[in-house]
């Protein structure tokens, strides 16, 4: 039997994100010049030694399971256990409307929790950037004895998080706050949790009984202030919640600070994401590139600066482009010029087109435009 | 399980004229074009022309590649009934086993292999050729002139006739006389080292070969002659296309070089993909200080500083103020900042530290030399590697 088994919220998708969601959920936004979102979660699992994984989707999960395949891509394609999509099944009230919370989400695939033989489970967010070294948390959750451990973090920089713990003299979570932006102490929540089985089976079975989906603001409050034992676990590293066009975009410009890359890829915990079988990126004899992330099978010969590319652009001479994302198989033509946008996938720009969004707010254009 | 067509690839070669590379890797596995290794060309061709069983014949240091090519995954050759194989040399019962002693002897010694699959044809590749070739056509070609042979022949010039096996054709449009680097060519058309052979006869001659003391157990020096000398039909199947043999390290390095010009091969040709193993790195960097000219950039590498007219394999490192000029640089190289690199060839994971200078342009009129850097060395900081040198180990850095 293996101890832990993983669970991925990929159900959520915040409508600030406005037309870059409206074919696929935020989990399975292209990010970074060649992953999607949910990347982050599945690999932290994957490198902590969880290939047993469930992925808790709802809707307009096309893209998503496109993207999963059987999880080859992070060892999880496994005879037995591996990769597991779990769509809404079998109560047919799951089908209407959205989950309420991450609570009805669990209930919704509460049969399959069940039937898991598994001591712990690990639950993370599919719309969050960050490489968690999963093993500690996991390590500190077998020792503490708490029936569960939040994963936490002290960034400053951590954007879009909206629970904060107080902790008690022994470093306990005590107490939580919703939305306390200028509560100094504390440390903010991942929204990542390890949980023992029969605990998280008892908190699905109270809120079932109840009807509260909230997972935060009921289940976790009340357990809480019931005095049920809840350990700490600080990450570090670089995270983002992509829940807004505005956290998108300062995501994906984020990465072209070398410091902040690093921490998201490092180099013993790789990111793992779906192959494309492909070839290097040419730059022709009058290219010019500056402050750019370009990923593989692109052919530049105009000018990109403060970009971030993914595979396929083709970027024809004398076209420009600053400060946009150029997601896969993008056509600019001759003269374009481009500054501020985040163009989604199979989009084309005759000769001359010219595009201006503005820091604060960059244009979107739509997949497959063609303009 | 019946085939149509069985391919075997020759992957045992040393490479011994580019030893600096190729001192505890096969030929076939060193990094080509960024992306690459040289085996992907052969093994993506056969992908693509909808060969799914083929054997790899290994022998030279074969780790690496078999790491590498595993269960062909990439290229799309991970199916039920057939796949890629990996065949070293070895022992039968009662037997000594022993390496093989010759291309033909290579598939001489996997003849139980190829019985498996019973195929009609069985098609021997190289592994050390670059080059986009449609085998599915050459055999509608081979089956239409119900040849014993094909053999693929490329046409060069006269003064390159005198390095290749070259093939003299007859009035009916077969092959007349095959000569071997001939001093005075009668004809352009040289034998790229292809060929679909008709199995029951290959067999046939594969065993009547090993049994004669005197074969050099060579396809090109042994099985084509005594076939033409037995009035076998051997037809000539003419390729169209780019073709590069990378056996040296000149030959090696323009290669490299051609895949700049995407007029001679087309690597983005969605139709006929070249498929690597790779792996998963995020895209490449482009610095605040770096500037790309004319070059080829894969994933995995941060640039900031001047690359030009350069092939760069995944996760190179350039820092600020090095100068990159028609080079090779292999997968996990790092060149530190001011270093200059220029007409070289370095190998995977060796550094070239702060300042130092490797080969150099040549002056004009004068011939290239090509600096080769073997893997995983170091070159200290502000030292100078003379042009045209190949450095192999770390006594001579």
């Amino acid at each position: 039997m293996k101890d832990f088994h993983g669970l991925i919220f990929a159900y959520y998708t915040d409508a600030r994100l406005r037309e870059l969601v409206s074919m696929r959920t935020a989990a399975s936004l292209p990010f970074c010049g060649r992953y999607r979102v949910i990347d982050f979660s599945l690999s932290a699992m994957r490198n902590a030694g969880i290939v047993d994984v469930g992925v808790i989707m709802q809707r307009d999960y096309q893209s998503l399971l496109d993207h999963l395949g059987g999880g080859k891509a992070w060892d999880m394609a496994r005879r037995t256990g591996g990769l597991r999509m779990l769509p809404p099944f079998g109560l047919p009230e799951y089908h209407r409307g959205n989950y309420a919370g991450t609570m009805e989400a669990l209930i919704a695939v509460s049969s399959y929790i069940k039937d898991v033989n598994a001591k712990y489970f690990v639950l993370m967010l599919g719309d969050m950037c960050a490489n968690i070294d999963l093993t500690e948390p996991m390590e500190q959750h077998r020792k503490s004895g708490s029936p569960i451990t939040a994963i936490c973090t002290d960034r400053a920089d951590a954007e879009g998080f909206r629970m904060t713990y107080l902790t008690d003299e022994n470093g306990k979570a005590c107490q939580i706050l919703v939305d306390a932006v200028n509560e100094k102490e504390g440390v903010l929540s991942l929204e990542a949790y390890i949980i023992n089985k029969e605990t998280l089976l008892e908190l699905m079975e109270t809120s079932r009984k109840q009807s509260l989906h909230r997972f935060h603001k009921d289940t976790l409050d009340t357990w809480l202030k019931e005095g049920g034992k809840m350990d700490i676990y600080v990450h570090h590293g670089y995270t983002a919640l992509i829940r807004s066009v505005d956290s998108y975009y300062k995501a994906n410009m984020d990465m072209l600070n070398s410091d902040i890359r690093h921490e998201l890829f490092p180099a013993d915990r790789p990111v793992f994401t779906k192959a494309r079988e492909e070839v290097s990126t040419y730059y022709g004899v009058g290219s010019y590139s500056r402050n750019s992330l370009v990923a593989d099978n692109c052919i530049i010969d105009g000018s990109i600066e403060n970009c971030i590319v993914f595979s396929g652009a083709r970027i024809a001479s004398g076209a420009k482009l600053k400060n946009c994302i150029v997601m896969n198989d993008c056509i600019v033509e001759a003269g374009c010029s481009l500054d501020h946008c985040i163009i989604d996938k199979d989009c084309s720009f005759s000769a001359g087109t010219v595009l201006n969004g503005n820091e604060r707010l960059p244009l979107i254009v739509p997949k497959g435009s063609n303009i | 399980m019946k085939k149509k067509l069985v391919a075997m690839l020759l992957a045992g070669g040393q490479g011994s004229r580019l030893y600096a590379l190729t001192q505890s890797v096969a030929k076939p596995s060193v990094p080509f074009g960024g992306k690459y290794r040289i085996i992907d060309f052969p093994l993506s061709n056969c992908a693509n022309s909808g060969i799914d069983t083929v054997g790899v014949l290994t022998q030279y240091r074969p780790l690496q590649l078999n790491s590498y090519i595993g269960s062909g995954q990439p290229w799309d050759l991970d199916v039920n009934d057939g796949g890629v194989f990996i065949l070293p040399p070895y022992q039968s019962a009662g037997e000594k086993g022993s390496w093989f002693t010759g291309t033909a002897n290579a598939i001489y010694q996997n003849l139980s292999f190829i019985e498996e699959y019973d195929p009609e044809n069985v098609l021997i590749l190289s592994g050390d050729q670059i080059y986009k070739m449609d085998y599915a056509d050459m055999l509608r070609e081979h089956l239409e002139h119900d040849a014993a042979c094909t053999i693929s022949v490329l046409s060069v010039t006269l003064e390159e006739a005198t390095r290749f096996g070259i093939m003299n054709i007859g009035p009916d449009g077969y092959v007349e006389e095959f000569e071997e680097k001939p001093k005075h060519p009668k004809s352009t058309l040289a034998s790229m080292g292809i060929y679909i052979f008709n199995w029951k006869k290959l067999r046939e001659y594969l065993i009547a070969d090993e049994n004669d003391p005197n074969s050099n157990k060579d396809f090109g020096k042994n099985i084509i002659p005594s076939m033409l000398g037995n009035g076998e039909k051997l037809w000539p199947y003419r390729f169209k296309g780019y073709w590069a043999d990378v056996g040296t390290i000149s030959s090696l390095w323009e290669s490299n070089m051609d895949m700049l010009t995407p007029q001679l091969i087309d690597l983005y040709d969605p139709e006929w993909p070249i498929s690597a193993r790779s792996p998963i790195c995020p895209p490449h960097q482009v610095g605040a200080h770096a500037e790309i000219l004319h070059s080829i950039v894969t994933e995995g590498c941060e640039i900031d500083g001047i690359v030009d007219n350069s092939v760069l394999s995944p996760s190179v490192r350039i820092g600020v103020g090095a100068n990159i000029k028609y080079s090779v640089l292999m997968p996990g190289v790092v060149v530190e900042a001011g270093a200059s690199v220029e007409y070289a060839i370095i190998g995977e994971n060796a550094v070239i530290h702060a300042g130092a200078k490797v080969g150099g342009s040549p002056a004009p009129g004068e011939e290239k030399s090509i600096t080769t850097i073997g893997p995983d060395l170091e070159i200290p900081a502000g030292s100078t590697v003379k042009v045209g040198a190949m450095i192999s180990s770390v006594e001579e850095v």
